[in-house]
């Protein structure tokens, strides 16, 4: 009922707003059923890197279980598609992303809003990646046949799967894709290319607004990085131009936890809502109305910095749950935790809309870990409920949602 | 037109709320701690006493085997083998306590076996195991290498003929591997059974029965989420759907319990769907006698579906499931390659007591699912 009622009083506000904000003089916007543009019967969207970039996390992710083959070679090539030395280096099983020259390290928190001046922290985080690659083939593939147990790594049933934790009891391929997804996927999208600072740099406004392309191509600088934040999201989905039907089954990265939360009743729409809103912020850049692009890129700002939170709060209580009881069952809890790790881990990589900042900085993030580790002397085997309630209430408190709605 | 939409959810709220049954019984005002007596000791321990029985001949008669391979030996041990499988269909539902942090499903009964590299595990098979000598039974990535699916393939599925089969055990140049893994495997299965079944006489039925509150960590909730689990999972979808394909769109005529015996399936299919009866009714292990249970709670509340008994339903589309298998073939792999909307349309009968299961009796006793299909990830 009090739902009923907030939702009436957030329509109300709404109508009122569009009649308020309604005037004569703004550009017509030509917004499409999909996401399709076109500039003189050519298509203007592209996003080719990204989805190259999510191809190879997902290579990268399925190759840290490859005890057979894995080297930690193979596991830093994949990450810098070069070799130690900077030579070529062809780590992938798909040839096309073999010869990219693209590659996932340089784009780890790497974003103009948030990087551009503190490359003292991307090289830090960037080098974190690598440690916990390295760490995957140094600690835990030599323990492959050992049963984990506090200080010990190797192996945990969980269900009827199999986990591999290092002494501490964390999934290094769960800290890694899931940081990922603030690192790479959410930090490129919301600090970058829907920021102003990347979408009117240089003359990109005034060319945007003339109809100038960019050097070569068909879009106009504006466009494309538009398009390119679309591709952290959408890029490897079957269909790109109309990517909801199949929310969620796309990657291993942010469009399958969107889709995880747009499968929890309290949060279903925002899929639509995040679609919807690149899609209205690309045809206001068409139309040269730069006030809604940004109005846009506010909204995507906020849902997708919501997704990292809500699932970091889910996971943090799934391993409680886990956890407490009178038998805790620890291969569980360890999978939920290291996922919990990667999406906390992602929080530094938010951003609060209207603002420069970051929901949870890069210290209260490391605080955050270093609390989930800190009630032993082994990491996830000594965590207490308590300790993995904490974190959560804090986090929650940070969002406009509530623990209930994440949890029931 | 929001304004007549409010109102009538408003009348929606108290007309529902003024329709609930004040005066009938509450879920929470019945015996729970009786229920709980009549499992413990009327089912669940003596069930585990019949099946640690069981284990304990397997794995003599795994030894024997072992000590003199010969067309008696196996022949004694597969019998055994058979027997010990089926005494194991009316335990498997019982994962709570030492089963359940021991995972003794998981390492008794996990299927298709990880024989060969044409397996579906390639990484870790039994052959591998076998051909370094070194394995730890014990690793949770090892648990497709062992239990009653690996004996079916060393006892069954090695060679076609018994002469092959005992060509492994007698002139093979790993005979002594081969004779090892079968004696590592029965002595592993006997000390799990014993494992829980001491844990069960040594002081855990006295805590189980006096856990008799209601919540999710309440003996009752525990009990039966782990029932309907195994119902859905391990009965319903591990030896019918899976196998049929309901899940993948293809049929998987490998993934059928017991692959590798002639018509052994089907038995297996009927033995745990008796028990599963079995249990919701409370009859006492090997005894038509029966008491409190799933079956006189739901009475006892007077539930009703759809203006019909609850429990009735319940019991009705056991029979349903059970006349439906009938039509099987004995063998699974045969009547999956031959017609497999047979196999479908037991699934589909196994199917319905999952709504009756998990949605109406759930509800009607109060009990909140405490399990959920993992992520995939």
């Amino acid at each position: 009922m009090q739902k009923n009622l907030r939702l009436l009083a957030v329509l109300a506000a709404f109508t009122f707003v569009s009649c308020v904000s309604d005037s004569n003089d703004e550009p017509i916007i030509d917004e499409p059923a999909t996401y399709e543009f076109t500039r003189d019967g050519q298509s203007t969207v592209s996003f080719t890197g990204q989805t190259a970039r999510i191809q190879m996390g997902i290579e990268l992710f399925s190759a840290m279980s490859d005890f057979e083959n894995t080297t930690e070679e193979l596991l830093l090539q994949m990450y810098r598609n070069q070799t130690e030395d900077g030579g070529d280096a062809d780590p992938f099983s798909k040839e096309e992303l073999n010869n990219e020259t693209k590659n996932i390290k340089g784009k780890v928190a790497a974003s103009t809003d948030y990087f551009s001046s503190n490359t003292t922290a991307s090289s830090e985080i960037k080098n974190q990646f690598e440690e916990w690659l390295s760490a995957q083939v140094n600690e835990v593939f030599p323990n492959q046949n050992t049963l984990a147990e506090p200080g010990v790594a190797g192996q945990i049933a969980d269900g009827s799967s199999t986990r591999y934790v290092n002494a501490q009891g964390l999934e290094y391929n769960q800290l890694v894709a899931k940081s990922l997804i603030g690192a790479l996927t959410a930090d490129q999208m919301l600090n970058n290319y829907l920021s102003v600072s990347v979408l009117d740099a240089g003359t990109n406004r005034g060319d945007n607004t003339d109809g100038v392309p960019a050097e070569g191509s068909i879009y106009t600088n504006m466009e494309h990085k538009w398009d390119e934040a679309y591709g952290y999201l959408f890029g490897t989905a079957a269909n790109k131009a109309n990517p909801v039907p199949t929310i969620g089954d796309d990657d291993i990265f942010l469009n399958k936890y969107l889709g995880s939360v747009n499968g929890d009743e309290d949060f279903t729409g925002i899929t639509e809502r995040v679609f919807n809103a690149f899609k209205l912020g690309r045809a206001a850049i068409v139309a040269g109305d730069y006030e809604l692009r940004d109005e846009q890129a506010q909204i995507i700002r906020r849902e997708i910095s919501k997704v990292i939170g809500i699932r970091a709060v889910y996971y943090l209580q799934s391993g409680k749950n886990a956890i407490d009881q009178e038998a805790p069952n620890y291969g569980s809890a360890f999978h939920d935790l290291s996922e919990g790790y990667g999406f906390i881990y992602s929080l530094q990589f938010t951003r609060m809309p209207g603002t420069d900042a970051p929901y949870f900085t890069k210290s209260e993030v490391d605080e955050f870990l270093s609390q989930l580790l800190g009630d032993g002397s082994n990491g996830l085997w000594d965590v207490t409920p308590e300790t993995l309630d904490t974190i959560t209430n804090d986090i929650v408190e940070g969002f406009d949602f509530t623990l209930e709605e994440v949890v029931n | 037109m929001k304004k007549t939409a409010l109102l009538l959810l408003l009348f929606l709220l108290i007309w529902s709320c003024s329709d609930d049954n004040p005066s009938g019984p509450d879920a929470d005002d019945f015996d729970r701690e009786a229920i709980l007596l009549n499992w413990a000791d009327n089912i669940i321990i003596p069930a585990f006493q019949s099946f640690s029985t069981t284990t304990d001949e397997l794995e003599t008669a795994g030894n024997s085997f072992a000590e003199d391979p010969n067309q008696q030996t196996l022949e004694n041990l597969r019998e055994v083998w058979r027997t010990c499988y089926l005494s194991w269909q009316r335990v498997s539902m019982f994962e709570m306590g030492r089963a359940m942090d021991i995972d003794l499903r998981g390492n008794l009964n996990t299927y298709p076996v990880s024989a060969n590299e044409s397996s579906p595990n390639p990484d870790q098979t039994i052959q591998k195991n076998i051909q370094t000598g070194s394995y730890n039974l014990e690793l949770p990535s090892l648990r497709d290498t062992q239990g009653f699916p690996a004996l079916d393939y060393l006892l069954n599925g090695l060679a076609d003929s018994d002469a092959d089969i005992l060509g492994y055990y007698t002139t093979h140049e790993e005979a002594t591997v081969y004779k090892k893994y079968v004696t590592d495997l029965v002595n592993r299965m006997n000390e799990l059974a014993e494992e829980v079944l001491d844990h069960w006489e040594s002081g855990y039925r006295d805590q189980f029965v006096s856990n008799s509150g209601n919540g999710a960590n309440a003996s009752l909730d525990m009990m039966v989420n782990d029932y309907i689990f195994y119902y859905e999972k391990a009965l319903r979808a591990g030896k019918v759907g899976i196998p049929a394909g309901v899940f993948s769109g293809t049929p998987l005529a490998t993934h059928v319990e017991a692959y590798y015996s002639d018509g052994f399936s089907k038995e297996l299919l009927m033995e745990a769907l008796n028990a599963a009866q079995n249990f919701f009714n409370g009859k006492h292990f090997g005894s038509q006698q029966t008491g409190e249970s799933l079956a006189s709670y739901l009475d006892y509340l007077n539930t009703m579906k759809g203006g019909a008994d609850l429990t009735q339903l319940i019991n009705n589309q056991f029979e349903s499931a059970r006349d439906q298998a009938e039509n099987l073939n004995s063998n699974f792999v045969v009547q999956i390659e031959t017609e497999n909307s047979e196999m479908l349309a037991t699934y589909d009968e196994l199917q319905k007591n999952v709504v009756y299961l998990k949605v109406d009796m759930l509800q009607a006793l109060n009990i909140n699912v405490d399990y959920v299909d993992a992520d995939g990830d």
